[in-house]
């Protein structure tokens, strides 16, 4: 661990008067896997956006490896070095496998480099591969996350967020994708990842935070005696799972 | 009769090609932006003004003609994206009230282009050099105009064009990805304001030339081009299936053939008329248009 590769700092964010981010705070620490948890309409989507510079931050500061990225445009922000995998995938449904992977590659002018890592990508994800020229709408919704993680990882980027990237999976699936997260993290890129699954967030994760009501209540490492209340403060039920 | 009815069919798939040029650029901006730009008949006929007074100064050739009238009706048309639609592109949740803004700004642009053509200019009716001089082509007893030819020749050259361009090219797929899953795309990285600008300033440019192909074949210009414009490919554009570029061509064609038929079945002044009704009473039963129901056709009946 080393210093923070995103610092968020104070991040205040509101749809019309209703203010959805109350000043976060928060670091992620380059090489690490950071987990955010907490319940539902606490922020943790709106965090992923803002940070990722669709929605805009009212007030606060967002540095991605020391340098200001708040207020920027999303391609700017991608161009910097960081990807979001969006909540429900958002995959491009009436396009191709392999032309989503290229679009995720659009701020890259490395025609060869490009070529290189969908092949690379097909070579990680074979069912990927299987379905190449089908349209991603036609994909299940495990392929489909898988092709979000895919198409998002063709910007090369240094920080790659998640969001509930487990959401409406099956458990094996589900296992597959922290699987992939796992591995994908030990390749070098740091991740910042929003789960609902605590349970298999925290397995993963070096670090978490807890979000509630737009402001971080708790931050920890897993294994610390805390992490039964956290479990139970982000309503998970991932036992059930 | 025969030989009529084979004329009027002729005519109005001229006509309608005209009408065809005219929707593509229309529906280009309706199926990536989903926005109505109804300025985009006044800029083409800013365009052509732009045109008539290069002619008047310089008499130029119908290439130098053709070029102004497409880059006076892409500089209009870039005024109406910033003023009308660029402020109401960002906030992609709050789509429906961005629609209605950006459709009634285009309105207000469309009164204010056609209140400064009417004021500026000392004449409303100016002529036009025609494109081709010469007589009308024979094909036995039928004759064709070569003016409407070319027409149709550009609108399904563009139709095909487009396709390429959104099928073989970074900015092709940029385009479609947009389309898709406009917030995808944002994270994608793909700078989607950027996007809507080109394909605003790649419609304004094909309506320039299918509003210099029209007014070379009329020989004249006047302020209701803009009015006619937009209506003539906004009507072809719902006849065709909104969106759909193939569409366009269809519903242009359509319109064209309507509108000679019904011209010589019931007189000139019931062809809008009737154009109107078959637009209404096909948006009643298929409100997907005529591209949707021939690519269906071949299926079995639901």
């Amino acid at each position: 661990m080393s210093a923070p590769l995103l610092e968020i700092a104070d991040v205040v964010t509101a749809y019309g008067k209703i203010e959805a981010l109350r000043g976060v705070t928060l670091a992620v620490a380059q090489g690490s896997i950071t987990c955010l948890l907490g319940p539902n309409g606490a922020g943790k989507t709106t965090l992923m956006l803002t940070t990722s510079g669709i929605l805009r931050a009212r007030r606060g500061s967002i540095r991605l490896a020391g340098e200001e990225i708040a207020g920027r445009a999303p391609h700017d922000i991608v161009a910097r070095g960081m990807a979001l995998v969006p909540e429900n995938r958002l995959v491009f449904a009436h396009m191709s496998v392999t032309e989503n992977l290229a679009a995720g590659a659009y701020q890259r002018r490395d025609r060869a480099g490009i070529d290189e890592d969908i092949e690379r990508l097909y070579g990680r994800f074979p069912q990927l591969k299987a379905r190449s020229g089908q349209q991603g709408g036609t994909l299940s919704g495990g392929e489909q996350q898988m092709l979000a993680v895919a198409r998002a990882l063709m910007s090369r980027p240094k920080l790659l967020l998640m969001d509930e990237p487990s959401l409406g999976l099956a458990p094996l699936i589900v296992e597959e994708i922290f699987r992939i997260i796992a591995e994908l993290n030990r390749d070098g890129t740091t991740i910042f990842l929003v789960e609902q699954n605590a349970h298999m967030a925290l397995k993963v994760a070096h670090h978490f935070y807890l979000i509630e009501q737009g402001r971080v209540t708790f931050s920890g490492s897993p294994g610390a005696l805390a992490e039964d209340e956290v479990i139970r403060r982000a309503y998970l039920g991932s036992t059930k799972h | 009769m025969v030989v009529d009815l084979a004329q009027n069919t002729l005519d109005g798939l001229m006509l309608g090609s005209a009408y065809a040029l005219l929707a593509l650029g229309f529906t280009l901006i309706f199926g990536v932006l989903r926005r109505a730009n109804l300025s985009y008949g006044p800029a083409i006929m800013l365009g052509a003004y732009a045109a008539t007074w290069v002619n008047l100064q310089f008499h130029s050739g119908a290439l130098v003609l053709a070029l102004v009238t497409i880059a006076g009706a892409t500089l209009a048309g870039a005024y109406v994206e910033r003023l009308c639609f660029a402020p109401h592109g960002r906030r992609s949740r709050s789509g429906e009230a961005a629609a209605v803004a950006s459709m009634v700004g285009s309105f207000a642009l469309w009164m204010q282009l056609e209140e400064l053509a009417t004021l500026w200019l000392p004449k409303h009716l100016y002529g036009f050099p025609p494109l081709y001089d010469g007589p009308p082509l024979a094909l036995g007893p039928l004759t064709l105009r070569v003016e409407y030819l070319a027409m149709l020749a550009c609108a399904v050259a563009v139709c095909f064009g487009l396709h390429r361009l959104l099928n073989r090219t970074r900015f092709g797929l940029a385009v479609r990805a947009v389309v898709d899953q406009a917030d995808a795309a944002r994270l994608a990285g793909i700078n989607v304001p950027r996007v809507f600008m080109l394909v605003f300033a790649l419609a304004s440019a094909l309506g320039g030339l299918a509003g210099y192909l029209i007014v070379a074949a009329h020989e004249q210009v006047t302020p209701m081009l803009g009015m006619w414009s937009t209506l003539k490919g906004m009507i072809a554009m719902m006849l065709g299936g909104l969106g759909s570029l193939p569409g366009a061509v269809v519903g242009g064609l359509a319109l064209g053939l309507i509108e000679a038929h019904s011209q010589w079945l019931f007189g000139p002044q019931y062809r809008d008329l009737i154009a109107f009704l078959i637009l209404f009473a096909l948006l009643a039963v298929r409100p997907s248009g005529l591209w949707a129901m021939l690519r269906r056709s071949p299926a079995p009946a639901p």
